[in-house]
């Protein structure tokens, strides 16, 4: 590539690099309102606060350019997000609009056994066009999620899960560390072809399994369900194949995410975080998937206050927390260090999108109150120009760009 | 410094050829091979014969597959076949080599190929079993094998109407036997056009499908030399196609269906007497195949199949009174994943010119192990007729 070339290229890569330069804008604000869980409005029936959500498929955007079949709750991804008081008596109305088998599990809540969620353990499944009513009181309070419990590997990272917050008026972290701005962050993996081709299959075999419930007709090897585990040993004495064998329908592999989300987008539409100098924000941070992320905050140590929602006896600093699968972690962090700082995952496997980097869990603390003078940044200097921070905007170029490649 | 000037272009290029080579997108892999291996007792008027091992219709394919810009999609797919020991093609045939280009709605496929010339597949051991019924044959073929008729250059374009209306647009080389080499290789001139409209219920929709699973309508025009005519229509050999699949039960477990195809052949006038497969595919003739399918689903997979197919086929301009009768029955048991062990049974009955090309009749019986794949390796985009595509929202 000659220089005039690299120029033209230069320019153009620069003219849409720059779409969400903005990150500072009020517009720009508004539009990362949209990339956190959406709390649902529930309606009092008595004493009791009544919510609704259903699940159905829809299309998602993880990135621009990067559309898929998900399955989300109230046509979400993440689900919304349920927000109560500890001790408030809760019903959830779980309405099931897609072909496939669902449950709702609340992932850590203490609810009555069978409100847990689990398939043919706690309850059948809610079977397609079926619903159920989860009944439970909101305890113990902190940062939860819950997730369906049917098909759990493919459902969850197809985006079955959303955050439930249950508050406590006396809530300790909130007396040591005061705050007004908080915000939820939910983490997942996704191995998409896996996703497609195995919701596509799922279908199909619904489909079927679907036309025969409607007869009345069931098989209980058909089905892969038995009444017992002595049933189940008899029938592959007697010749039956389990769906897991090799010689039946058992995969070659098992599922390597290739996608990571954060609130169901990748980096560049991953959300951000927004502070101000001397605030305290508090993150609730939930990993709905099957990966482990190590956090990792630029410019700062934060408080690691709450771990599955309870408080931590002591709060302690750090800079990278570690958020298993399953796991929800609080963290606070205060505004002192102002900048644009990067959040990621320092397994940096999962700041990809499709194995290039950036992407993936990638986002940004962004100090919204930072002076117009420390928004620029100095570029790599060309030949004949000097490089200074104090430089007019000739020599200086604003943040952020949106860089997806090496 | 010449000399290093070389070296340094060559590392240069070989620099350059690494770096493009590293760019490549990976596309989807697709395999799909069919091992067909029969026992054959042949019992014919004057003779009975047996073939201890008939591997024809054995294949092997090798596709690939990627996102293109624009929405577009490419494929390329090469494969072969083993032919018939007596086809005259030698031991191996090249069936499919083949490129297509499409978007959701549109496609276009350009190379060797599966020609038009039937509008559904019958349940028989083989593809070709049945053929003089199910196909419109080539009237440039000297019939020593099969391929002929089901296989030559193709250009051709379909355009889909919603999900399930294919107009389809074709034209052929049809391969020209017996030529000498040196003619057969220059000519690959376009010797067929045709369309077919088609309303068809994707595979993947078929438990909640409504009775009619197809129907179709084909125009097979073959572009002949027809001695005595100088117009092209006139010369045009032309074969019109009605096909239907129809859902006789759709249950999952104890399925049924009917397929039916009628070919009408109009044949030239001036034929009425049939002694080679040119005439007699050049002859008005009215073909008809039916099936009837059970097929047996334990656990979501295919576990047993038994068919039953019924073929006539009437030659009206002949001097003679001329028809040819097929009767086929073919059950195949899977004794697991991908493979199956069958047995057919074909009754074949002929009159008039037939029985000079023919013989009489014929009774064959065939034994069969069948072992077949079709797996897919980098799949990296869902398909037109996905679940997810047809009733989620197509994404590109």
């Amino acid at each position: 590539m000659n220089r005039r070339d690299f120029l033209k290229t230069g320019a153009a890569l620069s003219s849409a690099a720059m779409l969400p330069a903005a990150v500072l804008a009020e517009s720009a604000k508004l539009e990362n309102v949209k990339k956190f869980p959406q709390p649902i409005k529930y309606r009092m029936a008595g004493d009791v606060k009544e919510f609704e959500i259903f699940i159905d498929i829809t299309e998602v955007e993880f990135a621009p350019a990067m559309k898929l079949h998900m399955l989300a709750f109230n046509s979400q991804v993440p689900g919304p997000e349920i927000r109560v008081n500890q001790g408030d008596n809760v019903r959830v109305v779980f309405k099931n609009k897609t072909e496939l088998n669902h449950t709702i599990h609340w992932h850590g809540r203490h609810v009555p056994w069978r409100m847990d969620g689990v398939p043919y353990v706690t309850q059948m499944p809610v079977m397609p066009n079926q619903e159920f009513v989860y009944e439970f009181t909101a305890e113990p309070y902190g940062t939860h999620f819950y997730h369906c419990h049917w098909g759990t590997l493919l459902h969850m990272q197809a985006g079955m899960f959303g955050s439930i917050i249950i508050e406590n008026p006396d809530d300790p972290i909130k007396k040591s560390f005061p705050y007004e701005r908080e915000y939820t962050l939910i983490y997942s993996a996704h191995d998409v072809d896996f996703m497609r081709m195995e919701l596509n299959d799922m279908l199909e075999r619904m489909k079927e399994r679907m036309y025969l419930m409607r007869n009345g007709r069931f098989d209980k090897e058909r089905f892969a369900l038995f009444d017992s585990k002595d049933e189940f040993r008899k029938a592959v004495k007697a010749g039956y194949q389990p769906p897991y064998v090799v010689n039946r329908r058992a995969p070659s592999e098992l599922p390597q995410p290739n996608w990571f989300t954060v609130n169901g987008k990748s980096y560049p539409s991953t959300p951000t975080l927004y502070i101000k100098e001397g605030e305290t924000i508090r993150v609730r941070l939930i990993n709905a998937g099957t990966e482990e992320h190590y956090l990792h905050l630029h410019g700062h140590d934060f408080w690691l206050v709450c771990d599955d929602g309870l408080p931590v006896p002591q709060p302690w600093q750090m800079n990278t927390a570690r958020l298993s699968p399953g796991k929800t972690l609080d963290i606070i962090i205060e505004g002192k260090n102002r900048g644009l700082w990067t959040f990621h995952d320092h397994d940096t496997r999962r700041v990809t999108n499709n194995g290039l980097y950036p992407g993936g869990n990638l986002m940004l603390l962004v100090y919204e109150d930072l002076p117009m003078e420390e928004r620029m940044v100095g570029m790599m200097p060309m030949k004949g120009m000097k490089m200074s921070m104090k430089g007019g905007k000739e020599k200086m170029n604003m943040l952020p760009k949106v860089a997806l490649d090496e | 410094m010449l000399k290093h000037k070389t070296t340094y272009l060559s590392i240069t290029l070989l620099v350059l050829g690494f770096s493009l080579a590293s760019a490549q997108v990976s596309p989807e892999i697709r395999l799909g091979a069919r091992g067909v291996m029969s026992f054959n007792v042949d019992a014919r008027s004057d003779e009975t014969s047996s073939a201890i091992n008939d591997f024809s219709d054995t294949a092997l394919l090798l596709g690939f597959r990627q996102k293109l810009y624009n929405k577009l999609r490419g494929q390329l797919v090469v494969g072969f076949q083993f032919p018939d020991a007596d086809s005259e093609l030698g031991q191996v045939f090249y069936h499919q080599v083949f490129v297509k280009l499409e978007n959701r709605s549109n496609m276009l496929k350009l190379g060797r190929s599966r020609v038009r010339s039937a509008l559904i597949e019958f349940p028989t051991l083989r593809d070709d079993d049945a053929l003089l019924f199910t196909d419109v044959l080539n009237p440039f073929s000297n019939g020593e094998n099969t391929e002929d008729n089901q296989y030559g250059n193709v250009i051709e374009g379909t355009h889909l109407f919603g999900q399930r209306v294919w107009l389809r647009v074709h034209g052929e080389h049809f391969a020209k036997t017996p030529l000498s080499p040196s003619v057969a290789e220059a000519d690959f001139g376009l010797n067929a056009i045709g369309l077919s409209l088609q309303y068809r219920v994707p595979e993947t929709q078929m438990w909640n499908r409504p009775f009619l699973q197809q129907v179709g309508l084909g125009l097979n025009n073959f572009l002949t030399d027809r001695r005595g005519f100088t117009s092209e229509i006139d010369q045009a050999l032309k074969n019109v196609s009605f096909s239907t699949i129809l859902n006789v039960r759709a249950d999952p477990v104890h399925f049924w269906d009917i397929r039916h195809q009628t070919i009408f052949n109009l044949g030239f006038d001036e034929i009425v007497r049939v002694d080679d497969f040119a005439a007699m595919a050049r002859t008005k003739s009215v073909a008809t195949f039916t099936s009837l399918r059970y097929l047996y689903r334990k656990l979501e997979r295919p576990t047993a199949q038994l068919a039953v197919s019924l073929g006539y086929k009437a030659f009206p301009d002949l001097l003679t009174d001329t028809n040819q009768l097929q009767a086929v029955a073919y059950g195949f048991y899977r004794l697991g994943e991908n493979f199956d062990v069958g047995l057919q049974y074909q009754f074949l009955n002929y009159s008039g010119d037939l029985k000079t090309l023919f013989g009489d009749n014929e009774h064959r019986i065939q034994f069969s192990l069948v072992f077949s794949i079709d797996q897919t390796w980098n799949n990296q985009f869902d398909d037109r007729d996905s679940l997810l595509n047809l009733e989620h929202g197509h994404i590109q």
